[in-house]
């Protein structure tokens, strides 16, 4: 998959609020220009899983509907599988997926059942191909009983379940995800991010998903790529960008009994160790390549009961990214 | 594969369907509602004037056929496409190796299998009401053109519903547009008064003009109120539309896709 300078810009009108705007708007109208995505450029190998990640509106979903061909891009090349999305040739649309948090793909009143038999015969599979891959993903999702009941009468989380089944049931080579554990309880939530790191090791299927949850993103992503107001900030593995925007760790010493924290601070230069109130807990921000050094410190200081090293959550990060971002450029 | 496309999908339709029957009732019964009162109010204007093309036999045979044809050549999709357009619900249908029109197709047919069977016996009701006035047409090829007509007239009722629909990839509400194009199709199709009592000077535009060959169309040929030109001629004119309204719909959907804005997650 190779995007380069992609870009899509829509056009929509301003209104003034309130009815005299709605009626002013039907004699002069103002059309505005909103760039969503501005010539973002990256490839993705077959087999890769990555996030991707940005703030609401930052042109995530635009660039994946632009990826699965649902819109027209602006400006800029596309090449998913050696096609041209936007082309949407029968050929191009057998391989690939996109599965939609907030959109349903199946027939509400009937059971999943009838969708996933439509789906056979539109993506022409035999009745033994058929039988085979609903046979893996129903065991893989476990949903094997639910099959027979209304969608209507199902819960958000079987529903996405069903979603997937029916989304996978042709074996796509690139799955597009968008949102997919949206509205989930966190155990369907765990379930659907099992399931599909299954299915990139077993079926080696290209994984390109957005979601709100770093916890998605962590648990399936090596790779992530942060959008924000349509450009690119960053391309390259969860852990480097961790580490580059969180370069400091905690370390965390609780002793069995009260130690003195002057001999820490003294140690460890240009450090600053902070104690609680009981006297036997000590924490330090550290940098990365100094960590080694302030655990052994710590463990000088006394008998030491517990020591824990531990990284900032990836979210807090990436929401002090995003707010940073934004403090920035409204600042001179 | 595209057959055993639309045959699951009009299976699927009629499933659907079936879940929803009592509406369907009250669907059927509104539906007999606009000739039904065509019907009375001719029946009063013909006991209370002379010189009327149309006797009182004549009225309650056109409006007992009309009741079902229309039935057979009526849609109701243009407001669903162009919410699909405008709200994004043409996405998850975009993305499969199947064109979003057959499952417009299917869900037309599908409906229509589920309702006919619905709306029979109402009709038969209604022939029983005024059994001394039907006069139906004996001719089995008059019968046999009706029954080849009939598929045309629902297939340019179709396109143009789907056509109008497809408009709303540039126009962000087609509502208006279509009641007025189901208001014009009301006098135009012959529903409200059948076009043979419209002035003579208006029967140029009246006879090429589409809507004719939505309903009233299967109708003459069926009454026999045509001649076998006439007849050609108005199977030509309905496959011209046709054809002109496959193209437009091409046209509109190979442009309308660059504008479609994918609308919601």
């Amino acid at each position: 998959m190779t995007v380069e300078n992609l870009s899509k810009t829509y056009r929509h009108h301003q209104r003034e609020p309130g009815l005299g705007g709605s009626v002013r708007s039907l004699f002069r109208r103002q059309s505005l220009e909103r760039v969503a995505v501005d010539r973002v450029s990256f490839s993705i190998e077959a087999g890769e899983i990555v996030g991707f990640l940005g703030p609401n509106g930052a042109g995530k979903t635009t660039t994946l509907k632009m990826l699965c061909g649902l819109l027209f891009p602006s400006a800029g090349q596309v090449s998913v599988l050696g096609f041209t999305p936007f082309q949407r040739q029968a050929a191009f649309l057998e391989r690939i997926a996109l599965v939609m948090g907030q959109k349903t793909m199946l027939a509400w009143d009937i059971p999943a059942m009838e969708t996933l038999l439509l789906q056979r015969d539109m993506y022409g599979l035999s009745r033994a191909e058929f039988k085979a891959s609903l046979g893996e993903l129903t065991e893989l999702l476990d949903v094997g009983p639910l099959l027979q009941v209304q969608v209507r009468k199902l819960s958000l989380g079987e529903r996405m379940k069903m979603e997937l089944l029916a989304a996978l049931l042709h074996r796509p080579d690139v799955l597009f995800l968008d949102e997919p554990t949206i509205g989930l309880d966190v155990l369907s939530q765990q379930r659907v991010r099992d399931f599909l790191r299954d299915l990139n090791r077993e079926r080696g299927t290209t994984i390109l998903l957005t979601s709100h949850y770093m916890d998605d993103i962590e648990a399936l992503c090596r790779r992530v790529m942060v959008i924000d107001r349509g450009q690119l900030y960053f391309d390259g593995e969860l852990a480097a960008l961790v580490e580059r925007l969180a370069p400091m760790k905690q370390v965390q010493a609780l002793y069995a009994e009260a130690v003195p924290v002057e001999q820490a601070r003294l140690e460890l230069d240009g450090l600053t160790p902070r104690q609680d109130d009981d006297l036997r807990r000590i924490r330090v921000a550290a940098p990365r390549d100094r960590v080694v050094e302030v655990a052994a410190c710590l463990l000088r200081l006394g008998p030491a009961i517990d020591l824990t090293v531990e990284e900032a959550p990836v979210e807090e990060i990436v929401r002090d990214l995003f707010r940073e971002r934004r403090r920035t450029e409204v600042e001179p | 594969m595209t057959w055993r496309v639309l045959r699951r999908m009009i299976a699927m339709d009629i499933m659907q369907n079936l879940e929803y029957r009592g509406a369907f009732l009250l669907y059927m019964v509104g539906l007999l509602a606009t000739p039904v009162i065509s019907l009375l109010v001719w029946l009063a204007v013909s006991a209370g004037s002379h010189g009327l093309p149309f006797d009182r036999q004549q009225f309650v045979t056109y409006y007992l056929l009309l009741s079902v044809t229309s039935m057979v050549t009526s849609v109701w999709l243009g407001p669903w496409v162009a919410e699909n357009i405008r709200l994004g619900g043409l996405s998850p249908w975009l993305l499969r190796p199947a064109p979003y029109i057959l499952n417009q197709i299917a869900n037309n047919v599908g409906e229509k299998i589920v309702k006919l069977p619905l709306l029979v016996p109402l009709v038969a009701l209604l022939g029983f009401a005024f059994r001394g006035d039907v006069h139906l047409p004996t001719d089995p090829w008059a019968w046999l053109l009706f029954t080849l007509c009939l598929p045309l007239s629902a297939s340019v009722a179709f396109l143009l519903d789907f056509t109008l629909g497809s408009l709303a990839f540039w126009v962000h509400d087609v509502r208006g547009l279509l009641r007025v194009k189901y208001l014009l199709s009301g006098f135009l199709a012959g529903q409200f008064v059948p076009l043979e009592l419209f002035p003579p000077a208006l029967r140029g535009v009246l006879d090429v003009q589409p809507f004719r060959y939505t309903l009233s169309f299967p109708l003459e040929v069926v009454t026999g109120s045509l001649t076998r030109t006439q007849v050609l001629q108005g199977f030509l004119w309905q496959i011209g539309y046709c054809v002109a309204l496959w193209a437009v719909y091409r046209v509109e959907w190979h442009f309308g896709l660059r504008a479609y804005g994918a609308a919601g997650a």
